[in-house]
Order: structure tokens, then C-alpha cells, then sequence
């Protein structure tokens, strides 16, 4: 099939994707969206590499750096002091 | 003092009885409180900022306001929604003191194919491949380099929605906008991404 970015269904499933993969559309608009996908390769193809930008951000959660230790035992030697004057100042 | 009216399923977040008690005197108990986010808030600032002296700053000046008002958290939301409202308001400050290109609109039209030649006639193999085949240090680093290339206002949305795992109604709280507006910017924050995939691949094949 040929595509024209122009195409109306096109642009109307190019607007809907992120919701499509989303699951935040309604059922009749999903269908339409599945038919119009399987017959256009354009359009199946911006849906697919789509699919994986969001799968491969998902993955970036478990690309978490530590906080550095030196930053963290200062910072929170503050907050234990600050915590401790607060839990005296609640006692008196 | 928790506000009795508020939803009961947001009393259930895991953090409500140790707020309570950390309200009620046993102060001692925020750095509790405190590990059981530093690390998540810290990645946070640093997508955000992109910078490690700025994530920093971030984190310590978030929890710094979340001692100052945690008494006056009312669990009208989550706590970790308003501890994300706090930092996002941080980083945004932060910013306006830093070195950041101004940001700008993402259109839509800006990622359709423009001409015959960038229709794709099938499906790229990368956009099917699994995770554990495709996802490597170079991968990661283009894609840690493609969300802080984003213009900030569709950057926080994507961490927010993609990374942190908000929903759109709970993004829309942090960020105060309505879920319309979250949707259309996670939209084009994530075809901006694409492209900086699709740009990669094609000089990988």
C-alpha cells in the first residue's frame, strides 16, 4: 500500500499513538487503529518503533545511579540533627 | 495531622503510618522517610538537570522542604505525587539559574516523514528485537542523551510518565496541567526520542 503522510487515517492514527499504547482509548478506536495499522506498513512501522521507545524508557528505570556516598552521609548527618532538634523541641 | 476526609486508597501509598508517626513527634523517623527515596529523587534531579552538583542540590533542597511541611500534608494526594511536586518545583528553580538552551514547542508536524524516501517500507529489526539483545551501554547512553536533549517542559513529562511510572492523571497533579495536556506532551516527547533512536540505527546498520 502507498503511503501519503497527508492520508487523513494516517494522520489520525499518527496523533493517537502514544494513547494506543497507552490503553487510554476507547475500545472502537482501538479497533480502528489495529485495522489501518495491519494493512499500512508506514503507519505500522511508526507504531512499532513507537512500542519500543516506550519499552526501552521503561528499561531506563533500572539505570539508576547510586548517590554518591560522601554527599549522602553529610546531607543526612544534617537531616539527623535537624530531626533531633525537632523531636527535643517536641518533648519541651 | 492527615486530613480524615481524604481518599482512603491514598492512605494505603506505604507511607501514611510512617508520616503519622513522624508527625506525631518521632521526628527521628524522617531519615526513614528520606531512604526510602534519596536514590529514586537522586536520578530524578539528575535527568532533569543533567547535572550531579544540581541533582544534589535538587535532593537536599526537596527534603529539606518536605521536613519544613510535612506537618501541613494533608494526603490529599499520594505522598510521593506532592514529595515529586516539591522536587519538580526545585529543578525548575534550579534551572532558571542555570546554563539551559530556552525551551521550545514540539509540533507535531515536525515528525512525519517529509518526503517519499522516509516512508519506511517495512518494520526496522531493532523495533522488534527483545530488550536484553538491544539494550546496551551505548544504547543507554543515546537514550540518557536524547531525554536531556528534550526541551525541558516534555522532558519532565517523559520522566515522570515513562521512567518514574506515574499514570497520566498523577503526572498531571505533580505538573499542574490537565491529563490532556500531559498526553499530547508525552506524545511528542516520545517521537522526539524515536527520531534520536531511528537516527542511531540507521547509522548503526
Amino acid at each position: 500500500m502507498t503511503h501519503d503522510a497527508s492520508h487523513t487515517a494516517c494522520l489520525e492514527l499518527f496523533e493517537k499513538l502514544s494513547e494506543y499504547l497507552d490503553d487510554e482509548l476507547d475500545e472502537q478506536i482501538c479497533q480502528q487503529i489495529e485495522a489501518h495499522a495491519g494493512s499500512c506498513v508506514a503507519c505500522k512501522t511508526c507504531l512499532e518503533t513507537l512500542r519500543q521507545t516506550i519499552a526501552l524508557c521503561h528499561a531506563m528505570k533500572q539505570n539508576e545511579t547510586p548517590v554518591p556516598a560522601n554527599f549522602s552521609d553529610r546531607w543526612k548527618e544534617c537531616i539527623r540533627k535537624m530531626a533531633s532538634e525537632a523531636v527535643d523541641a517536641h518533648q519541651s | 495531622m492527615p486530613n480524615p476526609s481524604a481518599d482512603p486508597k491514598i492512605k494505603q501509598d506505604g507511607d501514611f503510618e510512617l508520616i503519622q508517626a513522624i508527625n506525631a513527634g518521632h521526628a527521628e523517623l524522617f531519615t526513614e522517610l528520606v531512604s526510602r527515596y534519596e536514590r529514586k529523587l537522586y536520578n530524578f534531579g539528575v535527568r532533569m538537570c543533567r547535572d550531579v552538583q544540581d541533582a544534589e542540590d535538587v535532593l537536599q533542597d526537596t527534603f529539606l522542604n518536605v521536613f519544613k511541611y510535612l506537618k501541613d500534608f494533608r494526603y490529599e494526594t499520594k505522598f510521593k505525587n506532592w514529595l515529586y511536586r516539591i522536587a519538580t518545583s526545585t529543578c525548575l528553580k534550579k534551572r532558571r539559574k542555570s546554563r539551559f538552551a530556552p525551551d521550545r514547542e514540539l509540533s507535531l508536524d515536525e515528525f512525519l516523514p517529509k518526503e517519499e524516501a522516509e516512508i519506511p517500507v517495512q518494520t526496522p529489526a531493532w523495533a522488534s528485537l527483545p530488550l536484553d539483545q538491544l539494550l546496551n551501554e551505548e544504547l543507554s547512553s543515546i537514550i540518557k542523551e536524547g531525554i536531556q536533549s528534550l526541551p525541558e517542559n516534555y522532558r519532565l513529562v517523559l520522566v515522570l510518565r515513562d521512567i518514574e511510572g506515574f499514570s497520566t492523571a498523577e503526572t498531571a497533579q505533580v505538573l499542574g496541567l490537565t491529563p490532556e495536556n500531559i498526553k499530547v506532551r508525552l506524545h511528542r516527547a516520545r517521537l522526539f526520542l524515536r527520531e534520536k533512536l531511528k537516527d542511531y540505527f540507521s547509522h548503526d546498520a
